[in-house]
C-alpha cells in the first residue's frame, strides 16, 4: 500500500513538472533542453534508389534545431506497404512516429487504438492546429467517424502536375496538323504515325504510334466516355454515385474503342507490361509519338532525351484532354497522399507529438522546399533563387532531403513551378489547369461499411482489371461476354458497394456545406 | 553388447553429439512451423490490426464466416482449378523427361559428350527464379524478344506470351522442366548405373538389341525409383511455386495464372484481410495434407516404403 502511494506521488510530481515544462515551450525551439533526446520514426526512404535519407543534411538541420534526434527506420517506398502492414498487424516493437502504408480510409488502424488521438494534444501542436484551421477541406477528410483526428497529413497538389496527354511536337508539325482534341482526330493521327516515316530514318515501320502504361489508359480515355475510371466510384452532377466499370453502356463503348485501337496496332500488344523506362528509351530514339504521364515529366524527362532540346521550346509537350461524346477532362487527385500517426504504446508520446508538430510546421516546410541559403539557394534582389547545382546534380539534391517523402511535407504548385522551364509552366496553365476535375473524395468508413468494403471490393477490382485486359486484347469477345460480365459484377455485390459509397458521399457533401 | 535396455539418460549421453547436431533443425521446426500454427485461429476470428500474437487469444470469434465467403466468391473455383492444373501439367510433362534423358545419357557411347550434356543441363537448376522469369520476359517480349523476332521474320504476328492467359500454363511448365530436368535426372542416372553390368552382358549374349535392353532391363530395374519419386511428387501436387507464379503473372493472366498462394498473398499482405487470407490458406493446407497422407499410403502399398 505504502509503495503504491509513493509511486502515485512520484508520478503526480513528474506529470506536474512535465506540464509546466511544456507550458513554457509550446511552439518554441528547441523542443527540449534534455541532452540526447530522441524519437524513433518509421517512414519511406527516397524514391531514388541510390539516395538514403537517414543522414540527409536538411533533415539533420531540423533535428539540430529541435534538439531531438530522429532514429530512422527507413524503408524502400516500392515495398513500403508490403513491409509495414505486417509490422503494424503484429503491433509489437513499433517506433514512436509511424508513416502509415495508406491513408487508412477503412479505419483499419485507427479503430484499434494503435494511434494517439492528436486532437487531444492540440495545445502542444500549435503548428498543426494552425494548418487545420487554414485547410478546412483537409480537416474534414482527416476527421474520423468518431470525430477525432488521428493523423498528420502529407499533402500533394491536386489539380496540376497530374497525368496529361503529351505529343511529340516535331512529328505533329511534320504532319502539319494541330494537336488533336477529339477521339476521332486522335485515331486519325495515330494511323499517320503508324504508316509514315515520322522520324525520317528511312524505315516507315519502326514508329510506335502511342506508348502508354496500362495504368494511364483510364485517365486518358475515361472522361471522353463520361467515366471516371480513375476513382472507380464517382458522383455525377446530381450527386448520384456510379461505379465506372459497371456503367453498361458507356463502359462498353470505352472497351470497344480500346479494342479497336488494339486490333489496328495503334495500342501495342505489350501495353500491359510497358514501363516508364521503356518509354523514355523510345523517346531517346525518337520512336514514339504519344504518351500519357505526369505532366512533370514532359520537360524533365521526355524532352530532355532529345539532343536538340535547349530548354526554351518543348519537344514532348502536353495538350488538352481528348473529348468524345463527353467533354475531355483531367482527373485530379485527393490532397492527402499519406498520413503519419503517433504510436499510442510509445513511452515518449509528448515528445513525439511535439516533434511531429514541428516537422510539419511552416519553418520545416520551407526547408523541404527551399533548403538552406548558400547550400541550395541564394537571395538575389530580395528573391530566392535555386543554385545551379540543384538542377544539375539530382542525386545530391535529393540526398539533402528536398521534398522528403519521409516527412509530412505539403507540396505546393508554386514551389514546383520555379524548378521548371518557362514553356512548361505555361503549358500547364494553358492545357492542364482548365480541364482539371475533382476525383471522388477520401472519406472514412463506418464499421459496417468497412465490413462490406473489405469483403467485396478487392475481388471486384481484381475481376474488373482482368476483364478489362481480356476485352481490350480480344481474349474475350465484347459482343458475347459483356452481359455476363455485368451479371458477374452484380453477383459480386457491386450494388451493395455503390450504396456504401453513396452514403459516404452524402456524408462528405453534408460536411462541406 | 549387454543386451540390457538402456535408460533414456544413457541414450542421450551416448548420442549427445548427434542430438546437438539435430538441435537447430528441431528448433527451426518448432519456431517456424509449429508455433505459427497457433495463428490458424485467425481463420475463425476477426483479426484486428495491432493485436499481434495476443490476438490469437483475444480475437472475436466469427465461426466459418471467412470460409463461407471464400466458397461463395466467384474466384474460388478458378483458384482451385488453376492451382491443381498448374501442378498436374507440371507433373505430366515434367516427370517423364528426366527419365528419358537419364536413359539417353547412360546409353551414349562417347562418355565425354554425355558428361558435357549432363553438366550443361543441370546448371539451369541453380539459376534463381527471378533470373529465369527475367530471361523469359526478355526473350518473349512482343517487340524486342528473340522469339517474336523469329516469328516476325517468318511472317507471323507477334504473340504477347506473358500477357495472354492461354500461354501462362505452357510457359510455366516448359520453363519449369527446362530448369529442373537435368538435375532431376541425376537420381535416375545413379539408379541405371547401379544395374549389375553382368545383366547387360547376358542380354547381349542372348542377342538383345539396345532398344530391348532399355525396355526389358533398364525400365524394370529403375521402376521402384520411378514409383517412389512419382508418389513423393504427388504428395506435393498442391505445393505450387509461389515465387515463380508471382513473378510471372499480371492481372492480364489471372484467369489461368492466379493460384491459391498468390490470392492469399494479395488478400493478406496487400489488402490486409488477414483473417480471410488465413482461412483460405488453411483450406489450402488441409487439401495438401490429404494429398500427402494419401500418397504416403499409396507408396506403402505399392513399394513397401513410406515416410511413416
Amino acid at each position: 500500500m505504502k509503495k503504491t502511494s509513493i509511486l502515485a506521488l512520484v508520478l503526480a510530481l513528474v506529470m506536474a513538472l512535465s506540464c509546466t515544462a511544456y507550458a513554457e515551450s509550446v511552439g518554441e525551439l528547441p523542443l527540449t533542453t534534455e541532452e540526447g533526446a530522441s524519437v524513433s520514426m518509421l517512414a519511406m526512404n527516397s524514391w531514388y534508389s541510390t539516395v538514403d535519407l537517414s543522414d540527409a543534411t536538411l533533415l539533420n538541420e531540423l533535428q539540430t534545431r529541435a534538439n531531438v534526434k530522429i532514429d530512422w527506420n527507413l524503408i524502400d517506398p516500392t515495398i513500403y506497404a508490403d513491409t509495414v502492414s505486417p509490422m503494424l498487424a503484429s503491433g509489437q516493437d513499433l517506433p514512436d512516429i509511424i508513416q502509415l502504408p495508406d491513408t487508412d480510409n477503412n479505419m483499419t488502424y485507427l479503430s484499434t487504438g494503435m494511434f494517439v488521438k492528436l486532437d487531444e494534444y492540440m495545445d502542444i501542436m500549435p503548428n498543426y492546429k494552425k494548418f487545420l484551421d487554414e485547410n478546412p477541406i483537409i480537416k474534414a477528410s482527416l476527421t474520423a467517424v468518431d470525430g477525432h483526428i488521428y493523423y498528420v497529413p502529407q499533402t500533394v497538389v491536386t489539380s496540376t502536375y497530374q497525368p496529361v496527354m503529351m505529343y511529340n511536337m516535331p512529328w505533329i508539325e511534320k504532319l502539319g496538323i494541330e494537336a488533336p482534341t477529339t477521339l476521332d482526330a486522335f485515331v486519325e493521327m495515330l494511323r499517320m504515325f503508324r504508316d509514315q516515316d515520322m522520324n525520317g530514318n528511312g524505315d516507315a515501320s519502326d514508329e510506335i504510334p502511342m506508348s502508354i502504361q496500362a495504368s494511364f489508359l483510364p485517365y486518358m480515355f475515361g472522361p471522353a466516355f463520361g467515366l471516371d475510371l480513375v476513382s472507380g466510384f464517382y458522383a455525377d452532377e446530381a450527386g448520384v454515385v456510379h461505379y465506372a466499370a459497371y456503367e453498361s453502356e458507356n463502359y462498353k463503348k470505352y472497351l470497344t474503342f480500346l479494342n479497336g485501337l488494339y486490333n489496328e496496332g495503334l495500342l501495342e500488344v505489350e501495353f500491359t507490361s510497358l514501363n516508364r523506362d521503356q518509354i523514355t528509351e523510345r523517346f531517346a530514339n525518337d520512336l514514339t509519338g504519344v504518351t500519357y504521364d505526369f505532366s512533370w515529366q514532359m520537360s524533365t524527362l521526355y524532352s530532355a532525351q532529345y539532343p536538340e532540346y535547349d530548354g526554351t521550346k518543348g519537344i514532348i509537350v502536353g495538350a488538352a484532354p481528348l473529348s468524345g461524346e463527353y467533354p475531355g477532362a483531367y482527373i485530379g487527385r485527393t490532397p492527402v497522399s499519406g498520413v503519419f500517426g503517433v504510436n499510442s504504446k510509445s513511452g515518449n508520446i509528448e515528445l513525439a507529438v511535439k516533434m511531429l508538430d514541428y516537422i510539419m510546421s511552416e519553418e520545416a516546410q520551407d526547408l523541404y522546399v527551399w533548403g538552406m541559403e548558400g547550400l541550395t539557394y541564394e537571395v538575389v534582389n530580395g528573391e530566392r533563387e535555386y543554385l545551379p547545382r540543384c538542377t544539375e546534380d539530382t542525386i545530391w539534391y535529393q540526398g539533402l532531403g528536398i521534398n522528403a517523402p519521409n516527412m509530412p511535407s505539403q507540396q505546393s504548385a508554386e514551389a514546383t513551378a520555379v524548378l521548371l522551364a518557362d514553356w512548361h509552366v505555361q503549358a500547364i496553365a494553358d492545357m492542364e489547369a482548365p480541364y482539371a476535375r475533382e476525383p471522388f473524395p477520401n472519406i472514412y468508413s463506418t464499421e459496417d461499411e468497412v465490413s462490406i468494403i473489405s469483403m467485396y471490393l478487392t475481388d471486384l477490382t481484381t475481376y474488373v482489371d482482368e476483364r478489362a485486359v481480356a476485352f481490350i486484347c480480344g481474349y474475350a469477345s465484347i459482343e458475347d461476354e459483356f452481359d455476363s460480365y455485368i451479371a458477374t459484377l452484380q453477383g459480386m455485390q457491386v450494388e451493395e458497394l455503390i450504396k456504401v459509397k453513396q452514403a459516404q458521399y452524402d456524408r462528405y457533401a453534408a460536411a462541406m456545406n | 553388447m549387454t543386451g540390457k535396455k538402456k535408460t533414456l539418460g544413457q541414450l542421450i549421453a551416448r548420442d549427445k553429439y548427434l542430438l546437438l547436431m539435430f538441435l537447430p533443425v528441431f528448433v527451426y521446426y518448432i519456431v517456424f512451423c509449429y508455433l505459427p500454427m497457433a495463428g490458424l485461429t485467425m481463420a475463425f476470428q476477426n483479426f484486428r490490426m495491432g493485436s499481434g500474437f495476443a490476438g490469437v487469444f483475444t480475437g472475436e470469434w466469427v465461426g466459418l464466416r471467412w470460409f463461407t465467403q471464400f466458397f461463395s466468391s466467384v474466384f474460388a473455383k478458378r483458384l482451385i482449378r488453376n492451382t491443381f492444373l498448374l501442378n498436374f501439367y507440371s507433373l505430366i510433362f515434367g516427370f517423364p523427361i528426366p527419365i528419358l534423358f537419364a536413359i539417353c545419357i547412360t546409353q551414349m557411347r562417347q562418355k565425354g559428350v554425355a558428361k558435357v550434356a549432363q553438366v550443361t543441363t543441370y546448371l539451369p537448376y541453380f539459376i534463381s527464379t527471378v533470373v529465369v522469369v527475367g530471361m523469359m520476359t526478355n526473350f518473349l517480349s512482343p517487340s524486342s524478344g528473340i522469339i517474336n523476332q523469329i516469328i516476325k521474320a517468318c511472317g507471323g504476328k507477334p504473340i504477347n506470351f506473358m500477357g495472354n492467359p492461354k500461354w501462362f500454363r505452357r510457359l510455366y511448365v516448359i520453363s519449369g522442366s527446362w530448369q529442373s530436368f537435368g538435375f532431376n535426372s541425376i537420381i535416375f542416372v545413379a539408379a541405371i548405373m547401379g544395374i549389375d553390368p553382368s545383366l547387360y552382358e547376358s542380354m547381349k549374349v542372348d542377342g538383345a538389341t539396345r532398344w530391348q535392353q532399355i525396355i526389358h532391363l533398364i525400365l524394370p530395374m529403375i521402376s521402384n525409383t520411378i514409383i517412389l519419386l512419382l508418389i513423393m511428387t504427388l504428395g506435393n501436387l498442391l505445393n505450387v511455386g509461389f515465387e515463380k507464379v508471382y513473378l510471372m503473372y499480371s492481372p492480364a493472366v489471372y484467369e489461368t495464372g492466379d493460384v491459391i498462394a498468390t490470392y492469399v498473398y494479395r488478400q493478406g499482405i496487400e489488402s490486409k484481410n488477414f483473417s480471410y487470407a488465413s482461412a483460405v490458406g488453411l483450406f489450402y493446407s488441409a487439401v495438401g495434407f490429404v494429398f500427402v497422407v494419401a500418397s504416403n499410403a499409396l507408396s506403402r502399398r505399392m513399394t513397401g516404403s513410406s515416410l511413416w
